[in-house]
């Protein structure tokens, strides 16, 4: 019960920590999106209705102190948790190269749904995002999330991931 | 339970799926609009956001602060060596300006010789030894030649010994071996100035009725020949009558202090052919 109540805390900090103090890292326009790689751990490891909410709460935040468009994250995020849900039944989720490919793809997904969705929203043009930012970003995030998973293990951050559903093979 | 076990999880998925596409619709339309929990948890979130932002600030501005520190370290120690250069710089200056007043003193004294004078700097001193001698840096090359007076702007320093063709010795006159005819200016009492060594001198074979008083000027007398008259010697320090003798003990103090002696004037006579 603790862990549910303070777990949303948890995720607020995290998303204030990296709005805050990962944006000082002189990247550029890339920004180090460590809730994405929390959201796809979720879906290699959390049941679908804990880790859809967890994708919520989290994409919910996101929306509320980065988002222009209010949604848009909680949209993504839960779409990248079921995504990576139903991969994760088909591959083996703890291998460090799989999870940095994989995390650097949802990343451009992330960027190619936000891409599409100014286009047909509001008629906005920012293709050019994708290999200016998103691609590089991918880079970055994709090289750091088998460091994050790692960590996010040992903080046993989902103390009840286990006896859930453990990534599987082929 | 309304849905099968098996597909549960895709009826979950497609609940929030559609619940997060309709808040996103909803707000795609109505963008201005700011809900209660997106307020809540900007609410939560902002102070968190500022104590965070203060405290990046405070850690910019004390990296700042040490970078400007670590600036002021090599500006300091680029000043200090400056400081040292040009401390340096004007002690030569000082130096020179020092030199200068001396030699003023030594020219102002030339001129009032009718021998010629030739300056010169004493380049070795061996006062604190047995013998009180100095080295000066002229010699034959320059006329100097043995038994040559040699002054100061203070007075009498010694005569001449020996001499190279660039460089001479001097016997000062606090010598033993050294012996100046002089006078009591007060008086005009005559007698001879023996070197005492660092004790200073004594004017022997001043009759015992003679008044000397401490104080006294004692200059050359020229009786010798080898001193112009008038030069200053010493002062007289002290005086003491022996019983059953014939003159009294003169101790007398020499003008020049041989221990800063730097420039010196040598008094060349020019022989003239005997007719």
């Amino acid at each position: 019960m603790i862990t549910y109540s303070l777990l949303p805390v948890l995720l607020l900090m995290l998303v204030v920590v990296q709005t805050t103090i990962l944006d000082l890292f002189p990247l550029g326009l890339i920004s180090i999106e460590i809730s994405l790689i929390v959201v796809i751990y979720a879906g290699f490891h959390l049941d679908a209705l804990r880790g859809g909410i967890l994708s919520l709460v989290l994409g919910f935040f996101m929306d509320c102190l980065t988002s222009a468009i209010f949604g848009l994250y909680t949209f993504l995020y839960l779409l990248i948790f079921y995504l990576t849900m139903i991969l994760a039944e088909r591959m083996y989720g703890e291998r460090p190269t799989l999870i940095a490919v994989f995390t650097g793809l949802c990343t451009l997904v992330e960027g190619l749904v936000i891409v599409l969705f100014y286009r047909f929203a509001f008629g906005a043009d920012i293709l050019y995002t994708l290999p200016k930012v998103f691609l590089p970003q991918a880079v970055v995030v994709g090289l750091l999330s088998p460091l994050f998973f790692r960590l996010f293990h040992r903080l046993e951050v989902f103390p009840h991931a286990e006896g859930t559903r453990p990534a599987q093979r082929i | 339970m309304l849905i099968p076990r098996k597909y549960q999880s895709i009826a979950v998925a497609a609940v929030l799926l559609i619940a997060s596409l309709a808040i996103l619709s909803y707000s795609t339309i109505r963008l201005s609009e700011t809900g209660l929990l997106r307020k809540v948890v900007l609410e939560a979130a902002a102070p968190v956001e500022d104590a965070i932002n203060i405290s990046l600030q405070s850690l910019h501005e004390v990296w700042n602060r040490y970078l400007f520190l670590v600036g002021l370290e090599d500006e300091n120690r680029r000043l200090r060596k400056q400081n040292a250069g040009l401390t340096e710089q004007l002690n030569r200056y000082r130096e020179g300006h020092l030199e200068a007043l001396r030699l003023r003193k030594l020219l102002d004294l030339k001129e009032g010789f009718p021998q010629r004078a030739v300056a010169a700097r004493v380049i070795d001193c061996n006062s604190t030894s047995l013998f009180k001698t100095i080295l000066i840096n002229k010699g034959t090359a320059d006329g100097l030649r043995v038994a040559l007076p040699i002054l100061s702007d203070r007075g009498v320093v010694g005569r001449i010994i020996e001499t190279s063709w660039h460089a001479s010795r001097v016997l000062l006159l606090i010598d033993g071996n050294s012996n100046i005819d002089g006078l009591i200016q007060r008086s005009r009492a005559q007698g001879i100035l023996q070197g005492g060594g660092s004790a200073g001198c004594n004017l022997k074979y001043i009759s015992r009725a003679e008044e000397v008083r401490t104080g006294d000027v004692v200059v050359s007398s020229s009786l010798s020949g080898v001193f112009p008259k008038g030069l200053l010697i010493g002062f007289v320090t002290g005086t003491s009558r022996s019983e059953g003798g014939l003159f009294q003990r003169i101790d007398v103090a020499p003008a020049v202090d041989f221990e800063k002696l730097e420039e010196v004037l040598a008094l060349i006579e020019d022989k003239k052919p005997k007719p």
